[in-house]
C-alpha cells in the first residue's frame, strides 16, 4: 500500500516536472536547459527556415501547436560549448553529426543555426542536399556548364540557394565590410566590379538565373576570402551532407546520361566550402542514411554513409552522436505534448508509448499523432 | 425500444459522461471458414479490465479448464485498444490488408486532432473551448452513435406486390449500417481527395449531427414514418 502510495506520489511529481524554458537565446543555454524545450520567435523563423531547414513532419507539428519550440539536446549543447572554446585563427573544425533516423539530426543543425545566428555569424546553410541532386520534379531545370567543361548546372536550385542565404544573413550583407575581392565577367555587357558589395553579386544570381550557379561559386570563395581576412566569421552548414558521396544521383541529362555526384556544379562548390583550408569559421554537417536510399543495411556510421571519398574529403572531423531520448528528455517531450494537446489520457500512456517508440524522437511523435 | 432509450438517456447525461462507451459490441470472432477450432473453444478474453470482472464474479475457475482461441495480432491489452475503432478499421480493409487499413484510419484520426487543436486554439472563451471534443475516438464514437439508425424497411411480399414495410433493427445491424453509410459517404468522393482526409470530415460532420451520414439516416426515418401504414405486413 505505501509503495502504491510512493509510485503515486512520484508520478505526480513526475507529471508536474518542468518542461519548458524562458531562456531562448541558444547562447546562453546551459546544462540547466537540458532536456527543455525554447520558443523561436516567429519573425526569426520565418528569416531563418523559411526556405527550409525543419523537416517537413516538424512544421506540420509548430502550426498545429501555433509556435515553434526546439529541445536542447546534449548534441547541440556539446557543439555550443564546443564552438566557444575554440580557437577560430586555426583551421576550421568540422562536426559531423550522425545517428540513427529521427533522432533529431535537422533539429539539431536547426538549433545551432539560431545559435550561429544569434553569435552574428555569416550563415551558410544547405536545407537537404537531396533536394538539388535526388529530387527530379517534372520540369527539373538542368543546363550544361558555360564556364565549366562537362559539368551540369542546376540553375533553378541555385538562385533558390542564393535566396536562403540572402534572407537568413539580410542584417549582415547590408554592411560595407562585405565587398567582392575581384572583377567577375559573366557576359558582355554583364560584369561585378571588384569591390563591389556582396549583397549585390546575390541580387544577380537570383535575377539572372542563368549564371546562379556560378554565382554561387563565386560566393564561395569569396565568403573564405572573407573569413580568413577576419572580416567575418562564418557558419557552414549542411543536412545531408553524404549525398554528395552517393554513386549516382537521379537526374539524368538531356542524352539520357546519369550524372554523378561531382558532376554538378553546385557540388563542387560545396565541396570546396568544405575543405579546412580556410580560418575563422565552424562546420556542422549532418550524415543521414535518408540521403542515401540505395542502401538498406540501416547502417549509420559517417564511415559507412559517407563512403571512402566523403570520410577522406572530411578527415579529420569530430563526429557526434545524436541519440534517441533520455529518460529525461523523453518525460520533457511526454509533458509537452501533454501541454499542447497532443496527447490526453492516463499516465499509462506514456509508459506504454516508451515502449513501442523506443525513446525514438520521431516514431514518438508518430505514434502520438491518432491518439 | 430499447436503443432510442439508450439514445435519449445518452443525450440528457452531460458531455463528461458521455465519455463512457457503450459496451455494444462483444468481443467476439465470426470465422468466414471452418477453423481448426471446435465448437467448445472459448473467445478470449485479453483486457486486463475483463480478466479483473471475471475475478472479481469468481468466474475465472469455471473458464480456467475449458480451452480458448488465441486472441489475434490486433487484440492487445494496450491501453489505446478499441473494440470500435478495431471494427472500423475492418471494415475499411480490403484484401486482408490491415496494415493499410489501419494506418488510413489512424491518418484520419491525426487529421481530426489537427483540425480540433487547431480549433481549440482559435476560441476565444473558457466555455467554447471545453466544448471541443478533442479525442479522436470519442468523435469515432459519437459519429457512430448519430449514425445509427433505429428503424429498418423490409420488403415483405403481401398480394403480388412488394412492400417496404418498417420494422425494429437490431443493435448490430443497426452499427453495421452506421459503419457502412460513413464509409460510403467517405468513399464518394473526388479522385483527388485521399481517404484519410475525407473520412475525417464525414466523421466530424457526423458527430456533429449534420452531414451527409446523418441526413440518410434522417431519410430512412421519415421514409418509415411514411410506411407506417404497411406496418402490419410483419406479422400478417
Amino acid at each position: 500500500m505505501l509503495s502504491r502510495n510512493i509510485r503515486y506520489a512520484c508520478r505526480r511529481y513526475s507529471h508536474a516536472v518542468t518542461f519548458r524554458t524562458t531562456e531562448s537565446s541558444p547562447t546562453q543555454q546551459t546544462d540547466n536547459q537540458f532536456g527543455l524545450f525554447y520558443t523561436v520567435n516567429k519573425d526569426l523563423c520565418k528569416q531563418l527556415y523559411g526556405h527550409g531547414g525543419l523537416p517537413k513532419s516538424y512544421m506540420k507539428q509548430s502550426k498545429t501547436f501555433a509556435e515553434t519550440a526546439i529541445m536542447v539536446r546534449r548534441p547541440a549543447l556539446d557543439i555550443i560549448n564546443c564552438i566557444k572554446a575554440t580557437d577560430l585563427n586555426k583551421p576550421a573544425i568540422r562536426y559531423v553529426l550522425y545517428g540513427e533516423d529521427g533522432t533529431g539530426k535537422s533539429m539539431t543543425i536547426a538549433h545551432l543555426l539560431h545559435y550561429a545566428f544569434e553569435e552574428g555569424y555569416l550563415i551558410v546553410h544547405v536545407p537537404w542536399v537531396s533536394d538539388w541532386l535526388r529530387r527530379v520534379l517534372r520540369h527539373k531545370e538542368m543546363a550544361n556548364s558555360l564556364t565549366r567543361e562537362g559539368l551540369v548546372d542546376l540553375p533553378l536550385d541555385a538562385a533558390a540557394w542564393l535566396l536562403h542565404f540572402k534572407t537568413q544573413n539580410q542584417h549582415l550583407l547590408k554592411s560595407p565590410e562585405f565587398i567582392v575581392s575581384k572583377e567577375y565577367v559573366w557576359s558582355k555587357r554583364e560584369k561585378t566590379e571588384a569591390g563591389a558589395p556582396l549583397h549585390e553579386l546575390v541580387e544577380l544570381g537570383i535575377a539572372r538565373v542563368k549564371y546562379a550557379c556560378d554565382v554561387v561559386d563565386a560566393i564561395v570563395n569569396e565568403v573564405k576570402l572573407l573569413s580568413n581576412s577576419k572580416k567575418c566569421k562564418t557558419f557552414v552548414a549542411v543536412d545531408g551532407y553524404n549525398g554528395f558521396f552517393n554513386p549516382l544521383t537521379r537526374l539524368k541529362t538531356p542524352t539520357k546520361k546519369k550524372v554523378a555526384p561531382e558532376e554538378v556544379t553546385l557540388t563542387t562548390s560545396i565541396l570546396e566550402l568544405t575543405k579546412n583550408d580556410w580560418t575563422n569559421a565552424v562546420m556542422v554537417l549532418s550524415a543521414d542514411s535518408i540521403a542515401n536510399p540505395d542502401d538498406d543495411t540501416k547502417n549509420y556510421l559517417p564511415q559507412h554513409l559517407l563512403y571512402r571519398k566523403g570520410f577522406d574529403h572530411l578527415d579529420p572531423f569530430v563526429p557526434v552522436k545524436v541519440d534517441r531520448y533520455t529518460d529525461r528528455e523523453f518525460l520533457t517531450c511526454a509533458n509537452y505534448y501533454r501541454d499542447r494537446l497532443w496527447i490526453r489520457g492516463p499516465l499509462d500512456m506514456e509508459t506504454e508509448l516508451k515502449l513501442t517508440s523506443a525513446c525514438n524522437p520521431f516514431k514518438f511523435m508518430e505514434q502520438c499523432a491518432p491518439l | 425500444m430499447n436503443l432510442s432509450k439508450n439514445i435519449a438517456l445518452i443525450c440528457k447525461l452531460p458531455s463528461h459522461l458521455t465519455k463512457v462507451r457503450p459496451a455494444v459490441i462483444v468481443q467476439t470472432r465470426f470465422y468466414p471458414r471452418p477453423t481448426s477450432f471446435p465448437d467448445y473453444f472459448q473467445n478470449p478474453v485479453f483486457r486486463k479490465e475483463d480478466q479483473a470482472t471475471l475475478v472479481e464474479s469468481n468466474e475465472l475457475s469455471r473458464i480456467a479448464t475449458v480451452p480458448v482461441k488465441p486472441p489475434t495480432v490486433a487484440e492487445t491489452s494496450s491501453v489505446y485498444y478499441d473494440p470500435l475503432v478495431n471494427k472500423v478499421i475492418n471494415h475499411v480493409m480490403k484484401m486482408g490488408n490491415k496494415k493499410l487499413a489501419r494506418s488510413l484510419v489512424e491518418k484520419a484520426f491525426e487529421n481530426i486532432k489537427r483540425t480540433q487543436i487547431e480549433r481549440y486554439h482559435l476560441a476565444k472563451t473558457p466555455e467554447e473551448k471545453a466544448k471541443i471534443e478533442l479525442n479522436p475516438r470519442d468523435i469515432l464514437h459519437k459519429a457512430v452513435e448519430n449514425s445509427k439508425p433505429l428503424l429498418q424497411l423490409l420488403p415483405i411480399k403481401r398480394g403480388g406486390i412488394t412492400y417496404q414495410v418498417p420494422g425494429p433493427i437490431t443493435e448490430k445491424r443497426s452499427l453495421f449500417m452506421a459503419i457502412k453509410w460513413l464509409l460510403e459517404a467517405t468513399n464518394d468522393k473526388e479522385r483527388t481527395v485521399h481517404f484519410p482526409e475525407q473520412f475525417a470530415w464525414e466523421l466530424l460532420d457526423a458527430a456533429n449531427n449534420t452531414g451527409k451520414v446523418v441526413k440518410r439516416k434522417q431519410d430512412l426515418h421519415r421514409l418509415c414514418e411514411a410506411n407506417r401504414a404497411y406496418a402490419h405486413y410483419r406479422w400478417q
